[in-house]
């Protein structure tokens, strides 16, 4: 068996370090010289993130701190994000506690919300689109927090199911018992006693919605979110060391947010 | 969605009289058994790769790594990469498979091949990407599942001496298959609906999603409409011949 043992680690090391190697080698090329991110690397320099700008460049060389499109994306993305991490957490918190009591259609309502993220990204984000085009609104701010509110509530949906304490119940009962109201009983007993999952929720919802593109990208306008704008202007334009060093100050943003989520996470556990 | 698939084309743009040309022009078109036989084809391989890779590690992971705390490690260090902006993570293959990526630096260097290889814009490229994206999908269900095996029954079979590889197939595997087919589900799923990576960095290779998307910036919203339920339904086909053999709300309710 201790064979074997080393067998396993050796293989979840492999692995762990297939799924990480994208992304930690962009941020090492973002360093790049050249403009082109390819191996060997001429040289490490910061001229990507906050060069000078010399006036002629094409748009695609331009460091990023000057590349003020890229900023408006990632503003309006985290305004996206940060509303939708607030619905998610409210939405996923009622739906997960109404959830567990037995009501009639309990089921149908639980596929159905899986159904969100079951149904394929493209499908879901055309359908969007045309609801919005037949019924003749506008796509706005809202069309896309709510497309990805759709998807981010299955999710923390599935991860607060899993994690609720199991005596939640029992607690809530004897909290009605002692003739507590149902307001109190809510804010005194059940919510400290799933804070920690209500505020995951909240920011699994902000990632989720972060991250998304497949389906955002059909409903956006202007410059869009940062995913969608990203992508668009990749489908034209060179790949250049410009666009790892982007990348690399989004990678950073997300793993301070899921630094937060662990954290939370962990103490969750422990209380 | 369905109202639009079913209005006339006129032209480039659209009347709402209901018909179902789009369907029949679909599914009578040259490239319609292409398209479908390349949608299954990469998706179904992409799934049994992931199950390959993923098995593995659900299992080592549930059975040979201990302590619980390195446990929760190994799960929190799975989900970080999944969560990372999607584009970025796309964006981030450049670096790998790119001309000037690692893998053709290296080969390089070793003096494997004199000209850097092309394996970004081909089908394998796909499987790379799909594979890497959706693992945490299929390892996560499958570590519940293994998690859920009594221990006993193994020790009990071991005791008996059965021999290690009807152990693993007769109790661990078949004890596991709920998690398997959960975890086909979720790869299966957001494969089928990924119309990026396929025009990205597959060279346009004509899968389902990618023709829905195609349409739909052209503007040709009742053919995408149409194709788009083509998809959901499979979609929802395959969920639903799949849930016949397992019930998904086991694994999360418990």
């Amino acid at each position: 068996m201790a064979a074997m043992d080393k067998v396993a680690k050796v293989y979840i090391a492999i692995i762990i370090i297939v799924i990480y190697a994208p992304i930690l080698l962009m941020m090492l090329l973002s360093f790049n010289t050249s403009a082109r991110p390819s191996f060997p690397m001429e040289g490490f320099t910061l001229h990507w993130f906050i060069g000078e700008i010399k006036g002629y460049e094409y748009s695609s060389y331009i460091p990023v701190i000057h590349y003020w499109q890229f900023w408006n994306a990632l503003q309006s993305s985290i305004q996206v994000s940060v509303v939708v991490g607030m619905l998610s957490c409210i939405l996923v918190t009622a739906t997960a506690l109404s959830l567990r009591h037995r009501v009639v259609g309990r089921d149908i309502v639980f596929y159905l919300i899986l159904l969100g993220f079951i149904t394929p990204g493209v499908a879901l984000g055309i359908g969007n689109v045309l609801m919005y085009k037949m019924f003749d609104i506008g796509t706005s701010f809202w069309s896309i927090v709510f497309i990805d509110v759709i998807f981010a509530v299955p999710f923390g949906l599935v991860l607060m199911m899993a994690r609720f304490d199991p005596d939640l119940m029992l607690y809530e009962n004897a909290a009605s018992v002692l003739k507590a109201s149902p307001v109190k009983t809510f804010r005194r007993v059940t919510l400290p006693l799933i804070q920690w999952e209500v505020l995951s929720a909240g920011i699994l919802g902000f990632l989720l919605s972060w991250g998304e593109l497949i389906r955002s990208m059909w409903v956006v306008r202007g410059s869009g979110v940062l995913s969608t704008f990203i992508f668009n202007q990749l489908s034209v334009n060179p790949t250049t060391t410009r666009w790892f060093a982007a990348g690399t100050i989004v990678a950073v943003i997300s793993f301070v947010s899921l630094l937060v989520l662990g954290y939370l996470l962990t103490r969750g556990v422990k209380t | 969605m369905v109202a639009m698939s079913l209005y006339t084309p006129v032209g480039l743009g659209y009347l709402p009289v209901l018909t179902v040309v789009n369907y029949v022009n679909f599914f009578t078109s040259p490239q319609a058994p292409i398209i479908l036989v390349n949608t299954f084809g990469t998706i179904l391989l992409a799934c049994v790769i992931t199950l390959i890779f993923g098995y593995p590690f659900a299992y080592f992971l549930t059975f040979h790594i201990n302590s619980e705390k390195a446990k929760t490690y190994i799960i929190s260090l799975l989900m970080v990469p999944f969560l990372i902006d999607w584009t970025i993570r796309s964006v981030a293959w450049f670096s790998i498979l790119g001309e000037g990526g690692i893998i053709n630096y290296a080969l390089m260097v070793m003096g494997a091949i004199r000209q850097p290889m092309t394996l970004l814009f081909t089908r394998n490229a796909l499987y790379i990407i799909w594979v890497q994206t959706n693992l945490l999908f299929m390892i996560f269900p499958i570590h519940l599942a293994l998690n859920r095996i009594d221990r006993d029954i193994i020790n009990a079979a071991k005791v008996l001496k059965a021999p290690p590889h009807k152990v693993f197939y007769n109790i661990v595997f078949k004890l596991s298959l709920p998690g398997v087919i959960t975890g086909f589900i979720f790869v299966f799923v957001s494969t089928l609906g990924d119309a990026v990576t396929p025009g990205l960095w597959a060279g346009g290779l004509q899968v389902l999603g990618l023709s829905v998307s195609t349409y739909a910036s052209n503007f040709l919203w009742p053919q995408s409409a149409a194709l788009a339920i083509v998809l959901l339904v499979i979609a929802l086909a395959v969920l639903y011949v799949l849930l016949k053999i397992v019930d998904i709300k086991k694994l999360i309710y418990e």
